[in-house]
């Protein structure tokens, strides 16, 4: 049953739905836009223009920054590829058992907020872990490979999967070393990928902020944190909106190459059949397997490990003190509330926030379906290249003054973070929804069926498996949302990942125990979420609505 | 098509509960919302029934401790209760305060100190009502003319160089003494102190090294310091906690304030009998802080009661004890700032409006040297 689809298809741009959809539209692109243009305003506001531009641009600092920021996420990229790429082809090779725990363990810290990646390797390598390294790049460095192993394992092991075991095996028959067989037939083969996955791991570093707060240790600065610490400590807001334009011009030409790229591989999946991949035979492979092994563990368990051990007053003493005290303010750790008022803060605004997030998506994935791809999905990632911080700082310019006045709006940190979850939303739901056939559709308004029942008995119903795997991802992304909430949320009613930065700001006494604990329970909620998006699709595809998506 | 009919109506049906399962997930979010209807943490005192109309709210910075008594006599006096909004540290507290001034999130802000004072005075944030307040107060704290009318001063204390004492008997140094000794060779990598850009002792340094050195040699003074190897740390937690040696570091010499050593005293588990810490009196910055009234403030008369109280004996007295500053009024102290508490003679300190005039450039200038 092969349908091209119309050029327009049913309904797509008519009547209620398109009104929605059009406001929805608007209030995103108003909300993402006039922080945005705020931020631009305050740089170019009058005779500060010229002033500020002058000012940072002519700075060698500014410079310094900028290449320590591009230069950070180019290391943070070839040592994730170094890592992730080895990592993959095991997986991708061989049969063993524990391989499926392997593919599941890699993805972990990339579903973790950036700041509880940051609280444990600050536990490993900050003033009170193994050894110090505040004020180097490294722990940057190595919490970066942690965050971003699991892009760069997955596109490879899909890649790898793809065609390739007959490519090697052919090279192989023609002569060529195992070594050779993958460094002249198979890593060709799957460069486009390569270079894909490695573009978003780059992108994903060159905007990190949270990870940069905890671990820099103020010495060690990005545009993200500089841009930060001008607005809000120097308050030099010309100089931050000058910063934000700069970060917005470096964000759009890695989304520009990312997209060029990105549109080069075909990026479908296709989950392979087990029985292709080799079993353990040689010492060789089984020397591979092992070595996988350490290495994810090293990536993915370690730093969780160590998070759980400290929170439990390891190396020092072991006491239960740290989880007790999550319901009670303590002295001395730099936070108002109880570690438990932060955790109700967050599932408020996340629950609020994920709702807004998805409910703007669904409307949105409608009108952008009937668009031609690339214009859509460019028009999706486009907010991406407003940086996190940048819209919390837009917002804070918006919000703090008249005649908006939201400071103490509760939906102002929502509102935060279901834009920054809204790209990820509207590009799971995409797909789904460019998969409905039109052909139910024609046959649903042949058979009466007005344009409000055919998306209600049709199109919805289609859209459900992905509707709950993008909800998930809201709930993952606002839960871990950082920076843009840090601008805007209140010491007072602060969200969990702020609360963690505050505690871990500072160092000694009970505040770490506490960070440590908190960044633990972060990480179960994290864990629990992601095993019921997984759980949900698995029922999913056996219930058959999944494939009959790819009709 | 033919085999697809009972598959969709299988969906149909799954559909049916989905949408049921959105229905409730819609209902959730709305509770949601309801459930967060101004139901921000209060860290007031007091009764939590205090209508608006009961209520003062003190806008301020992230580790300021509320004097729990005074503020339980404040209550007892006014019928209203204080609710503490904290914003972020001092830097952040002010910038979120100057960007909705004349439309304020509190009534009184407090913990401006003398080397913002400025900023605040610039941005028109402050109602010209603190007169009253400031005048109980010693001459020496108050802010010149107009100023002291926006700007009561509230707290003082100074910003100076401690030392480990045991540290530099067992390794039979000279403690440190002035300025000029962080500079010197004999105290090469032995001191830790906290950036002006995010630290508010931090930027009482810089001051105190721009009034010794001047203008003109302070990026001299600065340079040596950087390669005497001092370290810089983003905050006076990190610099006091990681790096000092009394908790574990390996620096001896941290900035601080001179109320620091009594702290010790009551933070200590084990009875203490003498502070592990002394003070460098040559190398102490002034630091004054000032609390004013908020332009736009729903509740004046409150506000203005508020401030009053803060200069006052109840909320003076208990300063020393909560947040480890001084008092600007003669009241008596803890047994504990009697005994250890060393004050300088001559803390260094700037006019207001050469700081007005010259900080945002010296910050600049200090990181393109130093970061």
């Amino acid at each position: 049953m092969s349908v091209t689809r119309s050029a327009e298809p049913l309904g797509a741009r008519r009547g209620l739905a398109s009104v929605a959809a059009t406001v929805a539209l608007t209030v995103v692109v108003a909300a993402i836009a006039v922080p945005a243009l705020a931020v631009a305003a305050q740089a170019l506001r009058g005779d500060s223009l010229t002033e500020a531009a002058t000012r940072i641009l002519g700075s060698a600092r500014t410079w310094r920054i900028v290449a320590a920021t591009i230069g950070q996420a180019g290391a943070s990229t070839a040592l994730t590829v170094a890592v992730g790429l080895p990592v993959a082809w095991v997986l991708a090779r061989f049969r063993f058992r524990g391989r499926g725990a392997l593919m599941v363990l890699v993805t972990v810290p990339f579903v973790l907020p950036s700041v509880v990646i940051g609280a444990a390797f600050a536990s490993l390598l900050g003033p009170s872990g193994m050894v110090d390294l505040r004020g180097t790049w490294w722990p940057i460095l190595a919490a970066h490979v942690c965050f971003n192993t699991a892009v760069v394992v997955r596109t490879m092991v899909a890649a790898f999967d793809a065609s390739t075991v007959e490519l090697e095996a052919a090279a192989r028959t023609l002569g060529c070393t195992p070594v050779r067989a993958v460094t002249r037939a198979v890593l060709p083969a799957v460069a486009t990928s390569l270079i894909a996955a490695a573009t978003i791991v780059f992108l994903f570093c060159l905007t990190s902020f949270g990870v940069i707060v905890m671990l820099g240790g103020g010495s060690v600065t990005t545009l993200e944190v500089e841009l930060w610490t001008r607005a809000t400590r120097q308050f030099d807001l010309p100089g931050a909106g000058v910063l934000a334009l700069v970060q917005l011009v470096a964000v759009i030409a890695a989304v520009g190459v990312q997209r060029r790229v990105g549109a080069r591989s075909g990026s479908t999946v296709t989950p392979q059949d087990d029985s292709r991949r080799r079993t353990v035979r040689t010492l060789g492979a089984a020397l591979a397997v092992a070595a996988t092994t350490v290495v994810v563990s090293m990536v993915s368990v370690a730093p969780i490990a160590a998070l759980f051990a400290r929170s439990l007053g390891y190396p020092r003493e072991w006491t239960l003190r740290h989880w007790q005290n999550l319901g009670s303010v303590t002295d001395g750790t730099g936070l108002r509330v109880s570690p438990l008022d932060a955790i109700w803060v967050s599932l408020r605004s996340t629950v609020l926030a994920a709702s807004i997030a998805v409910l703007l998506a669904v409307v949105i994935v409608r009108r952008l379906s009937s668009r031609p791809a690339r214009f859509s999905e460019t028009a999706v990632l486009l907010p991406l290249g407003v940086s996190s911080t940048t819209l919390g700082l837009g917002l804070l310019l918006v919000a703090g003054r008249p005649p908006l006045d939201l400071r103490s709006a509760v939906w102002l940190v929502p509102l935060a973070q279901a834009l920054v979850a809204l790209p990820v939303v509207v590009r799971t739901l995409l797909p789904a929804h460019r998969g409905v056939p039109p052909a139910l559709l024609e046959a649903a308004a042949t058979l009466g069926a007005n344009e409000r029942r055919r998306w209600w008995s049709v199109e919805l119903p289609l859209l459900v498996p992905a509707l709950g795997a993008a909800t998930g991802l809201a709930v993952l992304v606002c839960l871990g949302e950082f920076g843009a909430t840090v601008f805007i949320a209140r010491t007072s009613s602060p969200t969990v990942p702020v609360a963690i930065e505050r505690l871990m700001s500072r160092p000694g006494g009970e505040g770490f125990g506490q960070a440590m604990a908190l960044s633990c329970v972060l990480v179960g909620v994290c864990a629990a979420l992601v095993a019921v998006i997984g759980w949900g699709s698995a029922r999913m595809q056996r219930r058959g609505s999944g494939p009959t998506l790819t009709l | 098509m033919k085999s697809s009919t009972p598959k969709t109506s299988r969906r149909h049906r799954a559909g049916g509960r989905y949408r049921h399962a959105l229905a409730v997930g819609a209902a959730i979010a709305v509770m949601a919302t309801g459930a967060c209807g101004g139901d921000e943490p209060s860290t007031s005192d007091g009764s939590g029934s205090a209508d608006a109309a009961e209520k003062v709210v003190l806008v301020t910075y992230d580790s300021f401790a509320l004097p729990e008594e005074a503020a339980a006599r404040f209550t007892e006096q006014t019928g209203a209760t204080i609710e503490v909004v904290a914003t972020g540290d001092s830097g952040t507290m002010l910038t979120k305060a100057l960007l909705g001034a004349g439309d304020p999130e509190g009534d009184v802000i407090f913990g401006i100190d003398n080397t913002l004072a400025s900023r605040a005075l610039d941005g028109d944030l402050l109602d010209p009502v603190a007169g009253a307040a400031s005048e109980s107060v010693p001459e020496q704290y108050r802010l010149e003319g107009d100023a002291s009318q926006r700007l009561a001063p509230i707290d003082t204390g100074d910003v100076c160089i401690n030392y480990d004492v045991a540290w530099f008997e067992a390794n039979s140094l000279e403690p440190p003494a002035t300025l000029a000794d962080l500079a010197d060779p004999a105290y090469r990598g032995l001191t830790v102190v906290s950036s002006p850009v995010t630290s508010s002792p931090g930027m009482a340094l810089l001051i105190g090294t721009i009034a010794e050195y001047g203008e003109d040699g302070w990026v001299d003074y600065w340079t040596a310091l950087r390669d005497n190897d001092v370290q810089v740390r983003p905050s006076w937690d990190d610099a006091y906690y990681t790096d000092y040696t009394v908790s574990g570091g390996d620096r001896p010499m941290v900035l601080s304030y001179a109320s620091s050593p009594p702290v010790e005293i009551i933070f200590s588990e084990d009875d203490l009998e003498a502070p592990y810490s002394a003070v460098a009196l040559g190398t102490c910055t002034a630091q004054i802080e000032y609390a004013g009234v908020l332009r736009g403030t729903q509740n004046p008369e409150l506000a203005q009661k508020l401030l009053e109280f803060m200069v006052a004996e109840d909320w003076q007295k208990e300063l020393p004890a909560t947040n480890f500053v001084f008092p600007v009024i003669d009241v008596e102290l803890p047994e504990v700032f009697e005994l250890f508490a060393e004050r300088a003679e001559n803390p260094a300190t700037l006019p207001p409006e050469q700081i007005e005039s010259g900080r945002d450039a010296w910050v600049e200038q200090w990181r393109e040297l130093m970061e």
